[in-house]
């Protein structure tokens, strides 16, 4: 069932969420994976995860919502890449490739409910949301880029 | 008397109204000649701290000297000349030597002052009046050393493209000292090379004809000279002072030619290995890599035990076992072992550490056990259809090569990568007959490989394809590679000044038929072997071990190094590893008696 959006308590509820869910994936997979070193990247995606919740929330506590107009870049490093299904010995350029697909999969999202609804309010939050996104997608394709593709 | 003697007293009173010979303004009046060799000037933002002028200076009036402001980096000492006129005689030795033609001469010639220190200063430095001057002495148009580095000589590409003979000849005796004539022994290169190797000394060695020396000062810090004389990353010479008017001195070429012409029987007695100390300790090894070999060759020479474990049947590890033969002969990986194994150290191949015999065995039977496992995970493409017949990893392919196995590679091989692992298998296949097309994201000058591992591939006729992004790899109805596509890719600047993100342009797909796939892209390590218990205590960030200054990572008396550890991931960082980490181990155990 598509989710009616008629304010921006309802908007950044769903957002919450979100960020609740992720939290809940990497802190998952962190108690999974066998590699010690891999439990400690899944705990600081989790805890990523928890700075942009916080973040959400301190909006909806305040009512001040910063929207962000400078355009994030897309190195669309993610998009040509197999899907990874999570395992415990999942090794560090499998857990960046589900953080990569995660955060586009949130982009998308997002940008779609911006173009659904109506309300040019509405529709700003979206689109802030969206960009907050594919800020973070950014951060990991810099990561593989800089980690994984470095001899590529 | 004479007349002359009376008469001279009156007649030099005609002098007070003659015009005098003595001049007020001597410096606009009498100005040093156009190429006159005066006050000293130096572009220091050119200078790079070489100090030649100060070694070539025969009154020793230049010292070099820290500067405010003026950092040390690889590439500049961060000194700069100080001169001494109480000591200079104006000859100019130094402005000719000037490896970087930033110290010169005005033509000025005066200066009063009655401080005596003010006649030592720092040209460039020390503000001086005749800073612009544009006369004066400049290095002249002819070099006292050459600033052309001796060829070597090479197989040419036709010759070479169907065998595995080395291609590099090495030096004669002529051509090594013509090039080693061209060292000012700046050691510029020391700072650089990760095992701070005593370069203008072993090159001052070829100089003198003193092969034995030579030899000692490569083992000082490094027991693989003739393999690093092959194929070492040489950084030291981008850095080399020659190298910014001219060709760098060509300094794995030198090393490589002590260590080919010193008969290897000789080896022990020169290096004094005959009669090596024995004590009661003893230390474990695994993997029988660059930084494994680096580290048993100083543990042995230190009087430990030391027995290596390697889980293939050869030694070299990833850095050297997969590099092809026509750059790295076979027999000097074996020559090399042999005489690590007359000097008592033990290796056990074909015994993998977590599967032959158990880690917490090893850290329980050894004083200290270091760990040089290299890089032998290689990262996946991650495209689809990489899991198709023929779509290969190229270190699994260079091992199998270099075990004379002979691969099916078909018609057409796409590499993927950019580095030294990519050029090797790039041209490898080529000797095997296929076309080859390397697929690079980025532009050629990001490749990480050595400039001339990818003139070599040129040479060889395997085609570069940058900017190019692989998306999927098709197969044909029996799952076999049939083909590659990619995207092309432009470049978008880094905003944080790193090097630019190659981005895929949409609708430029390119299909490219192929009948081989090697991956390339880059290498991590693996350290599953540990077990659990260990692996939990072992500290790492990014992939790599974390360990203290003397190696020794957060599991007490385990000591790591090697590609696994330090940033550049080369077999010189890798022998430096294992050289730290001997010193490292023998300071615990002294400690510890
Ligand atoms: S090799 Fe180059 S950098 Fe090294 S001492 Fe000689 S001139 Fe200086």
């Amino acid at each position: 069932m598509i989710q009616e959006f008629t304010n921006t308590d309802d908007i950044l509820k769903f957002a919450i969420n979100r960020e609740q869910e992720s939290i809940d994936l990497y802190s998952g997979l962190a108690g999974q994976a066998k590699n010690p070193e891999m439990k400690k990247v899944f705990a600081s995606f989790a805890d990523e995860e928890r700075g942009h919740k916080k973040r959400l929330e301190n909006i909806q506590v305040s009512g001040q919502f910063k929207f962000n107009e400078s355009q994030i870049r897309d190195i669309k490093v993610g998009d040509y890449l197999i899907d990874v299904e999570p395992h415990a010995g999942m090794t560090y350029q499998e857990a960046l490739i589900i953080a990569m697909k995660k955060e586009k999969a949130a982009f998308k999202l997002y940008s779609n409910l911006a173009a659904k609804v109506e309300d040019p309010l509405l529709k700003s939050i979206f689109e802030s949301l969206a960009q907050e996104e594919s800020k973070h997608k950014l951060r990991f394709e810099l990561e593989y880029d800089e980690v994984v593709l470095k001899d590529n | 008397m004479k007349l002359k003697d009376i008469i001279t007293p009156f007649s030099a009173w005609s002098n007070i109204v003659k015009k005098p010979v003595t001049i007020k303004d001597p410096l606009n009046e009498r100005p040093g000649a156009d190429r006159y060799r005066g006050f000293h000037k130096n572009d220091v933002e050119a200078c790079i701290g070489c100090g030649t002028c100060e070694a070539a200076c025969e009154n020793q009036a230049i010292d070099m000297v820290p500067v405010d402001g003026i950092e040390t980096t690889k590439e500049d000492s961060g000194l700069r000349p100080l001169v001494d006129y109480g000591r200079c005689c104006w000859c100019a030795l130094c402005v000719d030597v000037c490896t970087t033609d930033s110290l010169t001469m005005s033509n000025e010639y005066t200066w009063v002052s009655d401080n005596p220190d003010d006649f030592r200063y720092i040209p460039g430095v020390d503000k001086k009046p005749w800073d612009n001057s544009e006369k004066g002495w400049k290095k002249p148009d002819y070099s006292l050393y050459d600033p052309k580095r001796v060829d070597m000589e090479e197989i040419e590409p036709d010759d070479r493209i169907s065998n595995f003979i080395e291609i590099v000849k090495g030096y004669s005796k002529e051509q090594a000292e013509k090039e080693a004539d061209r060292c000012v022994s700046c050691g510029l290169c020391i700072a650089t090379c990760p095992a701070h190797m005593d370069i203008p000394g072993y090159i001052k060695s070829i100089r003198d004809g003193d092969m034995e020396k030579g030899l000692q000062l490569l083992y000082d810090t490094n027991p693989l000279p003739e393999i690093c004389g092959r194929v070492c990353t040489h950084r030291c010479e981008e850095v080399c002072s020659i190298g910014v008017k001219g060709d760098a001195l060509a300094i794995r070429w030198l090393k490589r030619y002590i260590a080919d012409n010193v008969p290897f029987e000789d080896y022990k007695r020169i290096l004094g290995l005959d009669s090596l100390p024995e004590n009661d300790k003893h230390i474990a090894i695994i993997g029988a890599g660059p930084s494994g070999i680096s580290a048993a060759y100083y543990l042995r020479t230190l009087g430990y035990r030391v027995t290596v474990f390697e889980g293939k049947a050869k030694p070299g590890g990833a850095t050297m076992y997969g590099i092809p033969k026509y750059r790295l002969p076979m027999e000097m990986l074996e020559q090399e072992i042999g005489l690590l194994e007359e000097m008592g150290v033990v290796f056990q191949f074909n015994t993998m550490v977590g599967r032959e015999i158990k880690f917490t065995e090893v850290y329980t039977a050894y004083d200290a056990v270091f760990m040089g496992v290299g890089y032998e995970k290689p990262y996946l493409i991650a495209i689809d259809g990489e899991d198709a017949e023929g779509s290969i990893q190229a270190i699994d392919f260079l091992r199998d090569v270099n075990e004379n196995k002979k691969p099916d590679l078909g018609h057409h091989v796409a590499v993927i990568g950019g580095g030294n692992v990519a050029m090797d298998a790039a041209r490898v296949s080529r000797r095997f007959g296929a076309e080859v097309t390397v697929l690079y994201r980025r532009r050629i000058v990001d490749m990480p490989s050595d400039p001339e591992e990818i003139e070599g591939a040129e040479h060889e006729k395997v085609h570069l394809e940058p900017q190019a992004i692989p998306t999927r790899i098709i197969k044909d109805e029996n799952g076999k590679v049939k083909g590659i596509e990619y995207l092309k890719a432009e470049m978008v600047a880094d905003s944080k000044g790193g090097r630019p993100k190659p981005v895929a342009i949409e609708g430029s797909e390119t299909i490219l038929n192929v009948s081989t796939v090697i991956g390339a892209i880059g290498q991590e390590g693996y350290f599953e072997f540990l077990g659990t218990e260990f692996l939990e205590k072992l500290e790492m960030n990014r992939g790599k071990v974390i360990t203290k200054e003397n190696m020794e990572t957060t599991i007490p008396r385990l000591f790591a190094g090697g590609d696994t550890v330090n940033k550049t991931a080369d077999a010189i960082s890798a022998i430096a590893d294992g050289h730290k980490a001997a010193k490292g181990i023998d300071e615990l155990l002294q400690a510890n008696k």
